[in-house]
Parts: structure tokens; C-alpha cells; sequence
């Protein structure tokens, strides 16, 4: 098992990163009932351990038997019937999934589903607790239709069932969906904890860190404990006596990032944004997220830029960004970025240097 | 009938051929200037049979130029029987003489073939100096002639035709004086009936210029094969199909010859024709009685061996029953299917968009069509012609379903049914046992749209042709022959603009034609616009689009002078061309895709940008059109286009791409997302959970490669691995078992060779299992990922897949114990196999091996660690697979696992352990129970 998985917290109480925020959980569900709960923060936070080490102080240890089932419904639209498949983790009290992988469906997995095993109340209902939770990922990729069908579900079905709602950025999320849950953030845990919590694997492990080691990591890691795990384990295995200047190897796909960006700050003509597109597409084809792929652009660009033009490319990669959550079709967006960026710095360039 | 019907075959085609390949001349011909008539009189004196009917027949004015046409006409088609001729031709002669003057007028003059060639005929190509044509003798022999351009030598007509005409009986090939002649009889009747319209023309339309006149359209419309306008090779392929029928439709008929025409016309030349056409040539060259005769007495005695043949031959319609002509309007593509299937027997049973077209009430049409044989035995089979098959969506695509259930059927039929080797009649009677019926009659379907959705399934059956555009100069000659006879003064000129302007569209060129002669204005060029022609509503296939948006029209210096207006009216037609495609999508992609590749100049990369950001703009307003589904934004769409038309478009022409790369791009996307969520439905749930695809792209990938191959792991035997390195290879082997990863043996990539250089090539690769690396394998880009040695990744093969059986059957062995509840004898089982075979001990994972070695230490108070090492010593590293897998595999099989157990269960074992002896019970131990 990977450390990132052995050495996560599995109850509130061992909750070291966002105590704080464990102990008010333990708190409200020490109580009979809890209200609707809406999870938000950046990836690698520790949003989803929150949520597990929540449900087993709510269930017991019962709720840690969890089986993979990929469960198809049949769902019936008047015209026609749609068969969804959709892959499940559930336990006799709660059930996890994912529903905006229905993709533009998905407003029927709201609607149809998800009402579904609101509506069955678990049958042992003398146990302490007389509701099952139901945890949905990835709220905020859910289409609106989606989320209006979710807030009367969460309204008419809060007798025998708890929404445990989870998602990166909060704001993609109706506003209706936000006020009926108790919205807990998750911020990026800061670098002197991503340290905590290295040293604190480290001891486990029997390492010897030398000084400074896990603080460079923690930096390297852009506030992403997942990343910061991963990073210690990869030094671990490739070299164990820790040297004092080591790093742990680069993302492999914010390295292509950064060779684009040496593309773009190399030649700016339509032939080089000819050649930085296919680049981009094979950044898109490997599922890297078209939002990362611009951010990390920028950073990357932002990293060589002349100070007087970084407040201008900000603004422009801002506007692209928007501008791309508004369409479709992403490479056009991220290529005009590109664009827009070659042309102020090549008019950057010839008005300094003639 | 069927006698009749079957003779047109191989010297027919033949004619055809010979005819065929001289359109152009024909035409120029038709609507050359009479005068030289007497010259060509004078220059014909020679011995030419021609000559002689020439001169009989232009003085005579109708009568017997009637007669001669009868000859002449009947000749090509189908020679029949003399009897059935006479009947025939007192038919038409009826006919004929029925409608009176009203049909002279219809009746367009038969093309006339003509060999302009100057002075050279030769062998060669190259040793005719400009234009050549290629002329093919009957036994296959070809030569070039020299193609005199007799529409611009105007005055001099008089001399070269002369020449021409002397010439040939220069010409060598004595075997073409058969079509020679006909030819020139054809001339002459042509000659004579023109004369004839020409002074009806002349006198009718002054008198009763209003009630009478036909459309020209109908009235010039081509009535025999070639007569047609369109595309030579195009009209020769349809024929051709239509050809192959015979067999099937007309039973009887001598296929083996008609091969050899049919071989022989596609090979153009060929030696093994000779012997054959040298007989055919015997038999023309007496003449067209001798010829009918003598065919009718050749199908008489080949009846014999054709009823024999019957069976196999009533087989033998063409592959693809279906003909799907397609091409846009006016091209002649309605007249061509009429004339062709008249011209090889057919009674054409055509059904458009004005007929009722829903499955139900077509299907008994067309079963109509195509099953029955007619009862009265003149009739001719029946050729089904559906008429704008890609019309209509919803009732339109009865036909459509109706042909392909035929098809279907039939193949179904042929491909298990005896039945269908019966001959016709059997059939008939078997064809109301099956429900579907055969297609029996040939289709020809015709359409305007080739990718049409309700089309997409007759395309992949059918055989498909496209109408190509005729060449200008091809139209602007038949137009200026149709306005001569008319009385319609034009000027080539006109003509030829005319054509453009219509792109070729025969019928809209010939309708305007008309109503200008009604208004008795004259046709000039540069009202275009604002006279009459219609303008069609066409839309272009999505290339000319994008070639549209990204090439800039060559102004001409007059345009220029008035940009502002050229440029208006550009952008006008741009806008048309665009929405009138309506696929703003693809469109959009494709000029994404293909704009960059352009040339324009664009030092500070404004353009560019203004370009990208419009795009964007499109792609908003298609997803924000895609939501709310609010159609009518796309008209906004055009003008996105026609922006990015006036920034980059260049004058030279654009390569034009298909856009590819996005529709590549979501597809593999889809793809690797599925992959990675298969994969991770594999994995514990308990690690899954906390994964997601971008999680895992975004964080997770990089450094999971590096920690599945770490560098520190040598690939040696386990034995010689440290505590260390052993503590590292178990959590290793326990990372991919519980992310489901393993190595699997793939083919041999070059990579994976120069990683395991040491093995000998035969050796399969082990890559990982789900193709993690995949992830990061970005074009251009060399990762730093250093794969473990080949070595190292069998150990680990063999690790996990030992982890996961283990796995597997604690949780069975477990649920075992719970059930029977003698845990007592699993425990048991686990010191015997502590015990039994020190080998199997070392073999195993080291965490159980640890927990045996503690178990068993427990018992015998001995380290059992050197001991293993000891007789461990000799082993062969890779002789431990090889005598493990078999049993890997069989404990794998969860059936035979059962079994095992209940069978180890019922015989609890006891034995006495010797301490130094090898006296020890011996059973047959599962590898399972070792590892337990």
C-alpha cells in the first residue's frame, strides 16, 4: 500500500491536518442527527478522508465494509429508456458515488437514483442511527438541471437519507444546493503541516530526514498533502539515505508544461502556435484537465516574464479561462492564451529591444 | 421476348464503345454548319457503302429517311428476329406517324459520329501533335486520331472536312467500316431530320408560337445513349451494371461472350479478343440482315447449352444490386438512368418524391416491379428507377428499407438455402414459403445528397456514382446547338457564362434559354444577376466550404476597380454558402484546424489572435445555443467565419485538412478514461474511493511509476535479497496488489528490449497491466521513468499474482473456518506446510514466510532460515516458475480450490516428523496449502 493510503487517518480523532475541523464534525454528529453537508477545497486537502473518518464515527466500524459494485438503471424518460451504468461503493449504511460520470445524463441520476435510495429507508432502523448517508462526488461537474433536481430530493427525502456533497470549488455549486447543506471547507493544508505530517510518516517508517528535507518537499508539493506523500515516497524508493539537496522528480506533465512554455517564449509566430497545439492536445488526450494545463502554462510563463507584463498576462489568462468554462471546446481557449501571450510579448519585445 | 431481349450484347456494346468514345465530336458536329454538304457529298464519292445511302437519303425529305432510321436505329439496340423486327417496326411507324408533326419536333437527331481526324492516325500518342483521342477497333487494336477542333475553324470547315473525309478510307482497320457505315447512315438520317425540324421550326413558330412549344428541356432531352451529356465514363459504368442483369433478367442469354465484351471493353485492348471479334467482324460485315440472322440462329442453337446453364446463370445479377447515381440537380442524372435501362431492354418504372413513399403502400410497388414477369410476352422486364431517394426523411425511407430488406433476404437466402440455386420458376413457387422476396429487377436509385442520413445503409450496398460536373465546353456545345435549331441567337460567349453561372446545370441553363426566347431578349452576360436564372439553393460539401473561407477569389482588374462592391458581395455569398451548410460544428473545427497552415502576414500575431478569440466566441455560442436551445443564434455563426475569412484568407490554395485532431482528441480522451475508471473498479475499494481519474492523472501518476520501479531492487534470486530489500519488495508487491497493477506479457517493443537487453529476442516484454505509462507518454517528451529490469519484473509477476491468490483464498479458507468451524485443521495444514517442503517456504511471500518461520520456530525451536537458504542453494532462479506456474494456475480456478479443500478436509493428515529423516508421509500437497 502506498503511503498515501497507509497512513491515512481513518477516525476523527486521528485527524492531525484539519483537526479543528474534525473535532466541530465530532461534535455535530455526537448529536442524534446531522444536517446536510457539503464538503469544498482544493484536491489533495484530505475533503474525502474527512468524509470517511466522518462516517465511521457516525456508523461504527460497520461502515468501513465497503463493497465495488457497477449497478445499471434503467430509467424511464416517457419517450424512451435510458440505461445508466454507474459504479457504486456502498456499505449497509451509506453508498458512495460518483453521478456527473453519467455525463449529460446525469440530471436523470439525480433524479431517478438517487430519489430512489433516498426513498428506502434502512430497514434496521433500530440501530442508533434511522438515515443513510449518501456521498456524492464531484458536485460541482454536475449540470444545473442536475442541481436544481438535487435540492428538491435533498428537501423531501431528509427524514431517512443525509447528502454528503463533495467538490472542488464551491461556486459551481447552485447557490439553492449551498444554503440547504452546512458547507465545510477544506483549505490546502499549509506547508508547516504538509511538514507534520512528512515527519510524522517518517517516524513511522524509521527514517532519518535530514533537516529541511520535508519542508522542500511541502514546497514542492504546492499545498497538495497527496503530492506531498507521494513526493516523500518517491525520494524514499529512489535513493533511502536521504542527501541533503534531494528533490523528488518532477510531475512528468508539468514538465511538458514547461517545455511548451520554453516553446512560447522561444518564437511567436503562427507556425510555433501550430506546433504548441498539437502539444496541447496531447496534454488534453491524457486527461490533464484543461483548467491545470492553463494555470500551470501560466505559472510556467510567469516564471520568465518581464515584471511589467505579468499583471497584463494574468489578466488575459483569466479572461481565457472564463471564457473556456464557457465553451466546449477547450483547445481553442488555451490556444488563444497562447496567442494573446505571443503577441504581447513579441510586441514586448520589439519595443524594448527594437 | 426473352429471345429478343437478349441479343443486344456484344457487338452492341461494341458500338457503343466505338461511339462512345467520340462525344465531343458528335457535338460539334450537330451544330456545325450545314453548308459543306455538298463538299462532303463530293469527298464521300469514294467506294463507301455510305456514300450510296447518303445520297439516297438527303434529298429525300421524310419518308424514306424514316426507313433508313428504322434500319439504323434498330441495329444498335437489338437486332431481333426478322419477324418480331417487322412487327416491331409497323409498331413504331404507328407510333410515329400518331402524334404527326408534334413529334418531329420532339424528335432530336440522332448524334453523329464523325472522326475529324486531320490527317494523322497513329498508334501512338505522342506522334499526334495536340489533341488526341483513342479509337479501338473491334479486335481490340487502338490508335490515336488527331481531334480537329472544328468549332473555331470556322471559314476553312469546307477544306478540312474534305480532308477529313478523305482520310478515311485511308484509315487501315477495314473492321470498323461496319460502324463506319452505320455511322454515316446515321449522318445522313441525322442531315435529313434536322432539315426537316429546321423548316417546321421555321414555319410553326410564327404561326402557333404559344399553345405548342414544349419545354426544351423535354423537347432536346437526349433518347439514346449517346445522345447523354453527362460524364462518358460515368454513362459507360451505368450501362455496364445494368449489363450484368442479363443474365438474371433475361435467362437465356449467352454469357460467356458477353464476359469476353465485357473483359474486353475494360481492358480496351487485348489479343485474346481477337479470334472472337474476328468473327463477330464476319458476321457485321454481311450486313445487318446476315448479322440478325445469324444471331437469331446463334441464340437458337445456344439455347441448348443455356437451359443447362440456367440454373447457375439465374444467379448471376451483379454483386451489388443496387445502383445509387448521386450528383447535384441538372446534371442529367434521371436522363441518364431512362435512357440506359430503355437502351438494354428495360421498361422503366421510376417513382419520385411526388409519389406516395411511406414503406406500406411502396412495398407492393416495388414487389410489383421487381418480381413479376410479365404474362403478355412482348412486354420488356421493368427497371425500378427511384427518383430523389434522399428527399424525404421519414416517409422516404420506405423505399430505401424496402430495397434493403431484398438485399438482405437475399443474401441470407444464398448463403444457406438451397432453394436459391433453383431457376426462376422454382423460385417463384419458394418465394411465397420465404416472406421476403428477391430483388430480381435491377434499381437504380438516384439522389442528390450522397450522405444523406436516411442513405447511410443503401450506400454500403450499393454500387455508387458520382455525377461529375460535364465540362463547360461540353454544355455551351449542346446549348449553341439547341439555340441554333430554335432560332435563338447567342454568342458562345454567353453561353459559356451562362454555363458557369448555373455550373453546369443543363436543365436551369436551357430553361433560361427558353424564357429569354419567349421574351425575345437576348442573352447578355453581365445581367446575370438580375435576370431570371434562379439561383440554386445549393449547399456545398463542407471542404468547399472551409476552401471557400480560407482561399480569397482572384480579383479581376475590373472588380477591383469597384472593391467595395466585389467585397460586399462576397461576403454576401460567403454567408449563403455557410448557413446554407448549416454544420457549424464541424465547420468551425475544420477552419480552426486548417487556418494556422495559411500565409498570411501577421509579424505581432494580431490576426492570429483575433482569429483564436472569435473562434472562442463561436464556441460559446455554440455551447450557450447547445443549452438553452435556442436555435436561431447560429445565424451569428456565419459571420464568425466570414471574420476570420477577411483576416487570414490568401490567394494561393489551402491544403485543406479534414479536422481530425479535435474528434481525435475526444475520443482518446473518452478512451483513457475509461481505462483508468475500469482500473480503478478493480482496485480495494478501500483505496479507490479516494481516487479519481484527475487526481490520479494530475498527482498521482508520475510519482507512482518511480515507486512501483524502484532502483534499489536487484534481480536476483529472493534468498540473496537483505532484510531490507525484502521488507521493500513485500510493500512493493503489496502497493500493486492493492492498486491492481501487474506486468503482462506484451509484444515486443523497442524500448522494452533495450531494457531487458540481455534476453534473447523470443523472450516476451512485461509491461504494466493497465497501461499506466501510457499516462504520461506525451509526444516529444522523454520522461526520466526508468523501467525495472525484465528480471525483476518476473519475480514480480509471479509476487502478486502469489499475493493475490493468497488473498483470494484467505478470505475463502476463511469463510471456510467460519462455516465448518474446525479452524483447528487449517492450523494444522499450516504447519505441514511449514514442514513438509522447506523449498515451498522460500518460494513464498516473505511476510508469510515470516509468520510460518515464527510458527514453526515456535514448535521446533530451531531457526529454520539457514536450513531454507541450504537447500535452496542449487536451485535455478528461473526453474521455480516453471514448476510453479502449472500450480498457480490450477489453484487459480476456483472449482478445483473447492474441491481441494473438501477434499484435504475430509482426510486430516497425520504423520510422525523424523527430525533428519525424509520419512515423512508423502501426499500430494497443493501449492495453495503451502502458502497458507
Amino acid at each position: 500500500m502506498l503511503w498515501v493510503d497507509k497512513y491515512r487517518p481513518k477516525t476523527l480523532d486521528k485527524v492531525t491536518v484539519h483537526d479543528q475541523v474534525a473535532q466541530n464534525l465530532k461534535k455535530l454528529v455526537a448529536e442524534q442527527d446531522c444536517p446536510h453537508l457539503l464538503f469544498y477545497g482544493p484536491s489533495g486537502s484530505g475533503k474525502k478522508t474527512l468524509i470517511m473518518a466522518l462516517i465511521k464515527q457516525m456508523f461504527g466500524a460497520g461502515a468501513e465494509k465497503v463493497k465495488m459494485e457497477n449497478k445499471t438503471w434503467k430509467i424511464d424518460t416517457g419517450s424512451r429508456t435510458i440505461e445508466i451504468e454507474l459504479a457504486m461503493l456502498s456499505s449497509t449504511h451509506h453508498v458512495e458515488m460518483n453521478p456527473s460520470d453519467a455525463g449529460f445524463q446525469d440530471r436523470y441520476v439525480v433524479q431517478e437514483v438517487i430519489k430512489e435510495m433516498a426513498k428506502n429507508r434502512p430497514i434496521d432502523a433500530k440501530g442508533k442511527r434511522a438515515f443513510k448517508v449518501l456521498v456524492l462526488n464531484e458536485v460541482d461537474k454536475l449540470s444545473r438541471e442536475a442541481q436544481h433536481s438535487l435540492r428538491r430530493t435533498m428537501e423531501k427525502y431528509s427524514a431517512s437519507c443525509r447528502l454528503i456533497l463533495c467538490c472542488n470549488s464551491s461556486s459551481k455549486v447552485t447557490e439553492a444546493v449551498r444554503s440547504r447543506c452546512l458547507n465545510v471547507r477544506v483549505n490546502a493544508p499549509s506547508e508547516d503541516q504538509i511538514v507534520q505530517v512528512l515527519e510524522f510518516i517518517g517516524k513511522k517508517e524509521n527514517l532519518n530526514l535530514p533537516f529541511g528535507f520535508a519542508a522542500r518537499i511541502a514546497a514542492q508539493s504546492n499545498r497538495n498533502l497527496r503530492r506531498a506523500i507521494l513526493f516523500f515516497e518517491t525520494c524514499k524508493v529512489q535513493q533511502y539515505p536521504f542527501t541533503s539537496n534531494q528533490v523528488a522528480p518532477p510531475l512528468d506533465w508539468e514538465q511538458y508544461v514547461a517545455e511548451i512554455a520554453a516553446d512560447i517564449m522561444k518564437e511567436q509566430s503562427p507556425k510555433r502556435l501550430y506546433a504548441v497545439r498539437q502539444k496541447l492536445y496531447e496534454l488534453l488526450v491524457n486527461c490533464i484537465p484543461p483548467e491545470s494545463i492553463l494555470k500551470k502554462l501560466l505559472a510556467e510563463l510567469l516564471k520568465k516574464l518581464d515584471s511589467d507584463l505579468k499583471h497584463e498576462i494574468c489578466h488575459w489568462a483569466a479572461h481565457y479561462e472564463h471564457k473556456m468554462r464557457l465553451g466546449s471546446k477547450a483547445i481553442f481557449h488555451i490556444e488563444a492564451f497562447v496567442a494573446k501571450f505571443m503577441s504581447i510579448y513579441k510586441e514586448f519585445l520589439v519595443s524594448t529591444f527594437g | 421476348m426473352e429471345a429478343d431481349m437478349d441479343m443486344p450484347d456484344p457487338e452492341e456494346l461494341e458500338w457503343m464503345e466505338s461511339h462512345g468514345l467520340l462525344p465531343e465530336e458528335e457535338e460539334e458536329y450537330a451544330y456545325l454548319d450545314e453548308p459543306d454538304e455538298e463538299g462532303f457529298l463530293a469527298a464521300g464519292g469514294g467506294a463507301d457503302q455510305s456514300r450510296v445511302s447518303r445520297q439516297e437519303t438527303t434529298p429525300a425529305p421524310t419518308k424514306p429517311a424514316d426507313e433508313v432510321s428504322e434500319g439504323n436505329l434498330k441495329r444498335p439496340p437489338s437486332p431481333p428476329p426478322p419477324e418480331q423486327e417487322e412487327e416491331r417496326s409497323k409498331r413504331r411507324n404507328v407510333d410515329r406517324e400518331d402524334p404527326g408533326d408534334e413529334d418531329w419536333l420532339r424528335y432530336s437527331p440522332p448524334p453523329v459520329v464523325d472522326i475529324v481526324a486531320e490527317k494523322t492516325i497513329s498508334r501512338f500518342a505522342s506522334e499526334i501533335r495536340g489533341e488526341c483521342i483513342p479509337v479501338t477497333g473491334p479486335n481490340g487494336e487502338r490508335v490515336y486520331a488527331k481531334v480537329a477542333t472544328g468549332g473555331l475553324d470556322g471559314g476553312g470547315i469546307g477544306g478540312t472536312r474534305q480532308r477529313t473525309h478523305i482520310s478515311k478510307p485511308n484509315f487501315d482497320y477495314k473492321e470498323s467500316f461496319h460502324s463506319l457505315t452505320s455511322r454515316a447512315e446515321q449522318e445522313a438520317l441525322a442531315k435529313a431530320l434536322q432539315e426537316s425540324t429546321e423548316t417546321q421550326n421555321f414555319d410553326s413558330c410564327p404561326v402557333t408560337p404559344l399553345v405548342t412549344e414544349q419545354l426544351w428541356v423535354e423537347k432536346y432531352s437526349p433518347n439514346s445513349f449517346t445522345e447523354l451529356l453527362s460524364d462518358e465514363h460515368t454513362n459507360r459504368e451505368v450501362l455496364l451494371w445494368l449489363k450484368q442483369w442479363d443474365s438474371c433478367v433475361f435467362g437465356s442469354h449467352i454469357r460467356a461472350t458477353s464476359n469476353d465484351v465485357l473483359s474486353a471493353l475494360r481492358r480496351h485492348s487485348s489479343a485474346i479478343q481477337k479470334n472472337s471479334s474476328n468473327r463477330n467482324f464476319f458476321s457485321k460485315s454481311k450486313g445487318s440482315q446476315d448479322n440478325m440472322l445469324q444471331n437469331a440462329h446463334g441464340s437458337s442453337s445456344e439455347d441448348m447449352t443455356s437451359s443447362f446453364n440456367k440454373r447457375s446463370l439465374a444467379d448471376n445479377a451483379p454483386e451489388q444490386k443496387v445502383l445509387l447515381l448521386c450528383g447535384p440537380p441538372g446534371l442529367g442524372k434521371t436522363t441518364l438512368a431512362h435512357v440506359a435501362a430503355k437502351h438494354c431492354g428495360y421498361h422503366v418504372v421510376e417513382i419520385n418524391a411526388s409519389d406516395d413513399r411511406s414503406a406500406s403502400s411502396i412495398e407492393p410497388k416495388i414487389l410489383d416491379v421487381i418480381q413479376m414477369n410479365s404474362i403478355m410476352s412482348d412486354s420488356k422486364p421493368k427497371c425500378l428507377v427511384i427518383d430523389e431517394i434522399d428527399g424525404a426523411l421519414g416517409d422516404g425511407k420506405g423505399a430505401v428499407e424496402v430495397i434493403l430488406k431484398m438485399i438482405n433476404a437475399e443474401k441470407n437466402n444464398s448463403s444457406n438455402s438451397s432453394a436459391s440455386t433453383e431457376d426462376t420458376q422454382g423460385r417463384k413457387s419458394s418465394k411465397k414459403g420465404h416472406k421476403i422476396p428477391k430483388l430480381m429487377r435491377p434499381v437504380i436509385c438516384i439522389c442528390n445528397d450522397l450522405y444523406a442520413p436516411a442513405l447511410r445503409q443503401l450506400r454500403q450496398v450499393a454500387k455508387v456514382h458520382m455525377f461529375v460536373q460535364p465540362t463547360i465546353s461540353r454544355v455551351v456545345n449542346r446549348l449553341k446547338y439547341i439555340c441554333k435549331t430554335e432560332g435563338f441567337k447567342t454568342s458562345p460567349i454567353a453561353l459559356s457564362a451562362l454555363a458557369e453561372y448555373t455550373e453546369c446545370d443543363i436543365r436551369s441553363c436551357l430553361n433560361t434559354l427558353q424564357f429569354l426566347n419567349k421574351k425575345r431578349e437576348a442573352l447578355n452576360i453581365s445581367g446575370f444577376d438580375s435576370q431570371v436564372i434562379g439561383r440554386k439553393d445549393m449547399s456545398k460539401s463542407i471542404l468547399d466550404v472551409w476552401k471557400q473561407v480560407l482561399q480569397k477569389k482572384k480579383l479581376k482588374r475590373i472588380e477591383k476597380a469597384d472593391g467595395n462592391f466585389s467585397r460586399g458581395k462576397d461576403i454576401d455569398s460567403l454567408f449563403s454558402l455557410i448557413s446554407n451548410r448549416g454544420d457549424y460544428d464541424v465547420t468551425m473545427d475544420g477552419i480552426h484546424e486548417n487556418f494556422l497552415k495559411l500565409s498570411y502576414h501577421d509579424p505581432m500575431l494580431q490576426k492570429t489572435v483575433k482569429c483564436l478569440d472569435i473562434l472562442g466566441v463561436s464556441d460559446s455560442l455554440m455551447q450557450y445555443v447547445y443549452r438553452t436551445q435556442q436555435m436561431s443564434l447560429h445565424v451569428y455563426q456565419p459571420p464568425v467565419a466570414i471574420t476570420i475569412s477577411q483576416l487570414v484568407a490568401q490567394v494561393e490554395k489551402p491544403n485543406i485538412e479534414w479536422p481530425k485532431a479535435l474528434q481525435r482528441c475526444r475520443t482518446m480522451l473518452l478512451e483513457k478514461k475509461d481505462k483508468l475508471k475500469t482500473w480503478q473498479n478493480q482496485m480495494s475499494p478501500l483505496i479507490s474511493r479516494h481516487l479519481s481519474v484527475e487526481s490520479f492523472v494530475e498527482d498521482i501518476s508520475s510519482p507512482f511509476l518511480h515507486i512501483i520501479s524502484p532502483s534499489s531492487l536487484r534481480p536476483v534470486a529472493l534468498n540473496l535479497l537483505s532484510e531490507r530489500e525484502k521488507d521493500e519488495l513485500v510493500q512493493l508487491v503489496d502497493t500493486m496488489v492493492s492498486y491492481s497493477i501487474t506486468y503482462r506479457n506484451t509484444k515486443l517493443e523497442p524500448q522494452e528490449r533495450i531494457s531487458g537487453s540481455m534476453v534473447s529476442p523470443d523472450v516476451p516484454s512485461l509491461s504494466l497491466d493497465p497501461p499506466i505509462t501510457d499516462i504520461i507518454n506525451f509526444k516529444g517528451y522523454q520522461s526520466e521513468h526508468t523501467g525495472l529490469s525484465l528480471a525483476m519484473k518476473q519475480v514480480l509477476v509471479h509476487e502478486v499474482e502469489k499475493q493475490k491468490i493468497i488473498k483470494d483464498s484467505a478470505g475463502k479458507s476463511l469463510n471456510q473456518a467460519n462455516e465448518g468451524g474446525n479452524r483447528n485443521d487449517v492450523s494444522t495444514s499450516e504447519k505441514t506446510s511449514a514442514l513438509v517442503s522447506t523449498k515451498g517456504i522460500s518460494k513464498s511471500n516473505p511476510t508469510t514466510f515470516k509468520m510460518q518461520s515464527s510458527a514453526s520456530s515456535s514448535m521446533s525451536g530451531k531457526d529454520p532460515v539457514p536450513a531454507k537458504k541450504h537447500s535452496n542453494h542449487g536451485m535455478n532462479f528461473f526453474d521455480r516458475f516453471r514448476k510453479e506456474r502449472p500450480a498457480d494456475a490450477k489453484t487459480r480456478s476456483d472449482a478445483g480450490q473447492q474441491a481441494a479443500t473438501i477434499l484435504r478436509d475430509s482426510r486430516p493428515l497425520i504423520f510422525k516428523y523424523n527430525e533428519g529423516f525424509t520419512n515423512a508421509v508423502k501426499r500430494p500437497v497443493k501449492i495453495r496449502d503451502l502458502l497458507l
